[in-house]
C-alpha cells in the first residue's frame, strides 16, 4: 500500500514538474481568443489543431532543415574524431594521457557564449563567415567533442583490455582490433552518446545566433527567438512553433529514456 | 620502406592510439584553445569595427579592464551573477537532493519516474526560455494565475518587465532546467552508498534524521562537491534563457556576465570589452573546472 | 633446439624496472611454467612473449627468429587469458574461428578444424552458445579451443585456472597436460601454484621481484633449491627456516636450543647459518637426527596431520602422512635424515 502511495506522490512531483511541458502543448491547442482568459483554461475547452498552419506560415520546415543539417555535421565530426580518441584515452596510461584527458575535460566546460567573440573575429579573417553554418558545425563541435569524449570513454572503460589482447594475439593489428571486437562492443554506449550529442547540438543557440546573419540560413533556435521577440503576443503560434520543435527531441527521448539514463549517470561523475 | 614503416607503426605500435588522441586534441585546440587564447590577446587590444579585418591591432594594455571596472552597470552585473550562481544552485541542489532521496525508496516504477524528469535537461534551453516566458506573462500568466489561487499574490506581478523580478524569474526558469541534473547525479551518489552501512546505524540507535545527518551527508561529501562545481560551471554557461526571457532587461536589470559579454560583442560592437569580460569569466571558469577534475580523480584513488 | 631464446631482457615502466636481466631458452616441445608471488614479473615476461608489452632491452626469438619488432599477429603464438578473454559479442563456434577467420583461411578448414578442436574439448554442443551461457568451466575450454584451432608454434598460459573452483582446477590441469602431450606444442604457463607448477611443467622457472631465482626440472627445484626464496616457495608446507650455527667441527649445527644436529657436508666452523627444514621430512618417531619440541597446535585431516611444534623460541611446522593424535603442550620427539637438512647464508640466502 505504502509503495503506491509513493508512486502516486512520485506522479504527482513529476507532474509539477513537466507541467511547463503540458502548458505548451496545452497553449498550442488553444484558439487565439482564448488563451487571453484570465482566469487560464487549463484545459483547452475548444481544442484546435493550427500545427499546419503555424508550419506553413512560418516556413517552420526550412529552419528545422538548418538545424538538423548543422546538428548533422556537429554529430559526424563528434563521432568521427571522438570515437578514437575516446577509446585510446581509455586505454592510455601516463602523464600524457593525464594532460590530454584534462585538456579535454577542462575544453569542455568553455561557455560558448564566451567563446563566441574570439570565434567571430577568427572565423571573420578566415572568410568562414561566408559559410555560416559551417562555421556553427566547426565551433559547436568543439564543445560537443569535449562531452562526447568523457561520456565515450567511460564505455570503453567497461570493455575488458584482455579482450583486445586476445584479438591482437590472435592475429587483429591495432586498428583491426578497434574495429572487429572493441567497437561492436561499445555500440550502445556511442550511439546513446551520439544521440545526446545530437539533441544538444539540435537546440545549439549562441553560435547561430551569431554566426548566421542570413535568414535563410538560420536554425529553428534562432528564428524561434526572433519570433519570440518580435510577436510577444502571439502566444498560440509561438507555443505551436516550440511544440513543433522540440517534438521529435521528446519522441527520442521517450523510446531511449532509460539508455539516456544510464549512459549518463555511468559517464557523468568520471 | 619509410611508408610501409608507417603504416606498421600506425597498425601495429603505439602510434594507432596516440594518433587517434592526437587528431582530437588538435581539434580542440584549433577551436576551443586557440579561441581562448585570442580572447585573453584581444583583452588587451583595441579591438572594434575597423581593427576587426586587421591582424596586428594597437596595444591597449589595462585600459579595457579599467574601461570596464568603471562602467555604472559593472557593479551591478556582477552582483547579478552572484546572485545568479548562488541561487540557481542553492535551489537546484537541494530540490534535486530531495527528489533523489525521495526516489531512492523502493516503489512500482521508481526508475522510470525519476527518468521523465531529465526531459527537462534534454530541451533545448531557449525553448523552455520561450514556454517559461508565457507562463510568466504579467496579464494572462499561469503563474501569477496560481500564485493568486493560492493566496500568495494580490496583483499582477510582472516578472519580466519589473526591475524587481526579473532576475529572479530567469533564476526560476534556470533552477527547473538544473534539477534534473543534479537529482541523477545526486541518485548516483546515494546508491553508492551500501545499505548495510545504514542497518549499522539503525542497530546503533541512530533515527532516520541522525542517518541523514551521521551517514548520509559525510558519504555524499564528495559527490555534492562534484555536483556544486558542475553546477557553477552550468549556471556560467547559461546564454539561450536569458536570451528567450529578459535579453538581461529592464535595464541590465537581469543582465548577467556572460549574457553582457555577448551583447557587447555582437550589439554593441565594443568587441574588447566582450573579450575583457569573457576573459575574466573564463578564468574563473577553469578554476572551478580544475577544483573539480582534482576532487573526482582524488575521489577515485581511494 | 630451443623454441623461444630470451637474452638479457629488461622491461622498464618509467623508473620502475619490471623484468632485471631476464635470459631463457625454452626447448622445442617443453612445458615450461613461470611460477612466482604476484607482482614478480612473471606476467609481464609472458606478455613481452606475446609481443603485447614491448621490452627496455634485449632480444626474444622464436623459431630462431628475433621477434622484438614483430607485432603480436606475426608471432604465431595463442595465448589463453586468466578472464577468458572470449568475444562476448561472438558465438563459441565465432570466439574460436575468429583467428582462422583473420588469416582467411578456405571455410572447410575452419570448420575441421574448430570440429576438431571442440571435439577434443567436449564443446561440440555448446558452438551455437554465446559466452554469457556458459559456465566457467565451460568458457575455459572455448578460451583452450581458440588456441588450439590454431596450431601455433606456441601456446602461452596466463593463470587460465585460477578463477575455476578446486575440484574443476586438479580436473583441467591433468586435461591441459593431457593436450599438451597430445599435441606436442611449446607451451609456457604463468601460474602462482606451486602444486600447478610442479604438477604440469616439465621446467619451471621461478621469478621473484622481476628476477630469475631459479631455472630447472620440478624435482630439482624441491631437491636442490638454489636459495632460500626457491626453498620457501617449492614445497607445500613451506620449507620451516632456523637460525643455526655451525660448530667447531664443521660436521654438526647447533641450534637455539644448543640442540646438535648432522650436516651433510662440512661447513666452515663457527659459520652463522639458516637450517631448512621440510615439514614433510620432520618423523614423528625421532629417528635420524633428534630433535625434542612440545606441541603448540594440532589440526588433523584424518589422511594427514600437521603439528606446529614449538623448540625455545623456534616453530616448526610437521606434516604427517596419517593418523596421529596427541594434545597442545604434549612433548614431541622429532627426528629428521641429516640428508635432508638444508643450509642457506642468512644474508644473501644462497644455499650452502
Amino acid at each position: 500500500m505504502k509503495r503506491y502511495l509513493l508512486l502516486a506522490f512520485a506522479l504527482l512531483f513529476a507532474a509539477i514538474y513537466l507541467f511547463p511541458v503540458y502548458w505548451m502543448y496545452a497553449t498550442a491547442l488553444k484558439t487565439s481568443g482564448s488563451i487571453f482568459k484570465y482566469p487560464p483554461e487549463l484545459w483547452p475547452s475548444e481544442p484546435l489543431v493550427q500545427v499546419s498552419r503555424v508550419f506553413a506560415e512560418h516556413d517552420i520546415g526550412r529552419y528545422l532543415w538548418n538545424s538538423l543539417l548543422v546538428a548533422s555535421g556537429i554529430t559526424a565530426i563528434t563521432m568521427l574524431l571522438g570515437t578514437g580518441a575516446a577509446y585510446a584515452l581509455a586505454n592510455a596510461r601516463g602523464a600524457k594521457a593525464n594532460v590530454a584527458l584534462f585538456l579535454v575535460i577542462v575544453l569542455q566546460v568553455l561557455p560558448p557564449s564566451l567563446m563566441v567573440t574570439p570565434l567571430f573575429v577568427a572565423f571573420n579573417h578566415v572568410g568562414l563567415l561566408d559559410y555560416p553554418r559551417t562555421a556553427v558545425v566547426l565551433a559547436t563541435a568543439a564543445k560537443t567533442l569535449a562531452f562526447y569524449i568523457v561520456l565515450c570513454r567511460a564505455t570503453f572503460t567497461q570493455v575488458p583490455r584482455e579482450l583486445k589482447d586476445a584479438a591482437l594475439v590472435d592475429g587483429n593489428s591495432h586498428l583491426g582490433a578497434f574495429f572487429l571486437i572493441i567497437l561492436p562492443l561499445a555500440r550502445n554506449g556511442i550511439l546513446i552518446t551520439s544521440v545526446l550529442v545530437f539533441l544538444q547540438s539540435f537546440g545549439e543557440y549562441v553560435y547561430s545566433r551569431s554566426f548566421i546573419a542570413t535568414r535563410e540560413l538560420q536554425t529553428a533556435t534562432v528564428n524561434l527567438a526572433t519570433y519570440l521577440s518580435a510577436n510577444s503576443a502571439d502566444w498560440v503560434g509561438l507555443m505551436n512553433y516550440a511544440g513543433i520543435y522540440v517534438a521529435p527531441i521528446l519522441i527520442v527521448f521517450i523510446l531511449l529514456q532509460r539508455q539516456i539514463v544510464t549512459g549518463l549517470t555511468s559517464g557523468a561523475l568520471k | 620502406m619509410l611508408q610501409s614503416g608507417l603504416v606498421k607503426y600506425l597498425r601495429d605500435g603505439k602510434g594507432f592510439e596516440g594518433t587517434l588522441i592526437v587528431a582530437a586534441v588538435l581539434y580542440l585546440l584549433v577551436f576551443a584553445a586557440f579561441p581562448l587564447i585570442y580572447t585573453v590577446v584581444m583583452s588587451f587590444q583595441e579591438v572594434d569595427m575597423f581593427t576587426l579585418g586587421t591582424l596586428v591591432r594597437p596595444f591597449a594594455g589595462l585600459t579595457n579592464y579599467t574601461d570596464l571596472f568603471h562602467r555604472p552597470e559593472f557593479a551591478p552585473i556582477v552582483w547579478n551573477t552572484m546572485i545568479f550562481v548562488t541561487l540557481s544552485i542553492a535551489f537546484q541542489l537541494t530540490i534535486g537532493f530531495a527528489l533523489a532521496l525521495f526516489f531512492l525508496q523502493d516503489f512500482p516504477g521508481s526508475t522510470y519516474v525519476r527518468g521523465l524528469f531529465l526531459a527537462g535537461w534534454i530541451l533545448p534551453a531557449l525553448v523552455v526560455g520561450a514556454v517559461w516566458r508565457w507562463i510568466f506573462a504579467g496579464d494572462f500568466g499561469v503563474l501569477n494565475y496560481a500564485l493568486q489561487s493560492l493566496g500568495l499574490i494580490d496583483g499582477q506581478i510582472y516578472w519580466l518587465s519589473d526591475p524587481a523580478y526579473a532576475l529572479y524569474s530567469v533564476i526560476i526558469a534556470n533552477i527547473w532546467l538544473g534539477i534534473p541534473f543534479n537529482m541523477i547525479l545526486l541518485s548516483v551518489g546515494l546508491a553508492g552508498i551500501p545499505g548495510d552501512v545504514y542497518e549499522a546505524a539503525e542497530m546503533d540507535g541512530a533515527n532516520v534524521i541522525q542517518r541523514f545527518l551521521t551517514i548520509t551527508l559525510p558519504m555524499m561529501g564528495p559527490t555534492l562537491g562534484a555536483v556544486v562545481a558542475l553546477g557553477v560551471i552550468f549556471t556560467l554557461q547559461q546564454f539561450d534563457l536569458v536570451a528567450a526571457l529578459t535579453q538581461g532587461g529592464p535595464a541590465n536589470a537581469s543582465n548577467v556576465a556572460q549574457y553582457w559579454s555577448w551583447q557587447m560583442s555582437f550589439q554593441t560592437y565594443e568587441i574588447s570589452g566582450g573579450a575583457t569580460v569573457a576573459t575574466m569569466m573564463i578564468a574563473l571558469v577553469i578554476v572551478v573546472a580544475v577544483i573539480y577534475v582534482r576532487s573526482v580523480q582524488r575521489e577515485q584513488s581511494f | 633446439m630451443n623454441q623461444i631464446e630470451i637474452e638479457h631482457l629488461n622491461k622498464n615502466y618509467g623508473s620502475l624496472q619490471a623484468l632485471h636481466d631476464i635470459s631463457l631458452d625454452i626447448p622445442v616441445g617443453a612445458f615450461v611454467a613461470l611460477v612466482g608471488p604476484s607482482g614478480c614479473g612473471k606476467s609481464t615476461l609472458l606478455r613481452t612473449i606475446a609481443g603485447l608489452e614491448t621490452i627496455t632491452s634485449g632480444t626474444i626469438r622464436v623459431a630462431g627468429e628475433v621477434v622484438n619488432d614483430k607485432a603480436p599477429r606475426e608471432r604465431d603464438l595463442a595465448m589463453v587469458f586468466q578472464s577468458y578473454a572470449l568475444y562476448p559479442h561472438m558465438t563459441v563456434e565465432q570466439n574460436m574461428s575468429y583467428s582462422l577467420r583473420l588469416r582467411r583461411r578456405p571455410k572447410a578448414e575452419i570448420d575441421e578444424r574448430v570440429g576438431e578442436a571442440a571435439r577434443i574439448l567436449g564443446l561440440e554442443k555448446l558452438l551455437k552458445r554465446r559466452p554469457k551461457q556458459l559456465s566457467g568451466g565451460q568458457r575455459q575450454r572455448v578460451a583452450m579451443g581458440r588456441a588450439i584451432v590454431r596450431k601455433p608454434k606456441v601456446f602461452l598460459f596466463d593463470e587460465p585456472l585460477s578463477n575455476l573452483d578446486a575440484a574443476l582446477r586438479v580436473q583441467m590441469r591433468s586435461e591441459i597436460r593431457k593436450l599438451h602431450k597430445n599435441l606436442g606444442a611449446t607451451s609456457v604457463y604463468v601460474t602462482h601454484d606451486q602444486i600447478e607448477a610442479m604438477t604440469m611443467a616439465d621446467l619451471i622457472v621461478v621469478l621473484h621481484d622481476g628476477r630469475i631465482e631459479q631455472i630447472g626440472r620440478p624435482l630439482d627445484l624441491y631437491r636442490r633449491p638454489a636459495n632460500r626464496f626457491v626453498a620457501g616457495f617449492i614445497g607445500s608446507p613451506a620449507m620451516n627456516f632456523v637460525p643455526a650455527e655451525v660448530t667447531a667441527d664443521g660436521r654438526t649445527i647447533a641450534i637455539g636450543t644448543g640442540t646438535l644436529l648432522k650436516i651433510p657436508r662440512a661447513q666452515e666452523p663457527g659459520r652463522k647459518v639458516l637450517a631448512g627444514l621440510r615439514p614433510e621430512h620432520l618423523r614423528l618417531d625421532g629417528s635420524g637426527e633428534r630433535l625434542t619440541a612440545t606441541v603448540d597446535i594440532i589440526e588433523g585431516t584424518g589422511s594427514m596431520t600437521f603439528i606446529e611444534a614449538r623448540i625455545g623460541s623456534d616453530l616448526l611446522n610437521v606434516a604427517y602422512a596419517g593418523t596421529y593424535e596427541t594434545e597442545a603442550g604434549a612433548p614431541l620427539t622429532l627426528g629428521i635424515a641429516s640428508d635432508d637438512i638444508y643450509l642457506f647464508d642468512p644474508e644473501t640466502g644462497r644455499a650452502l
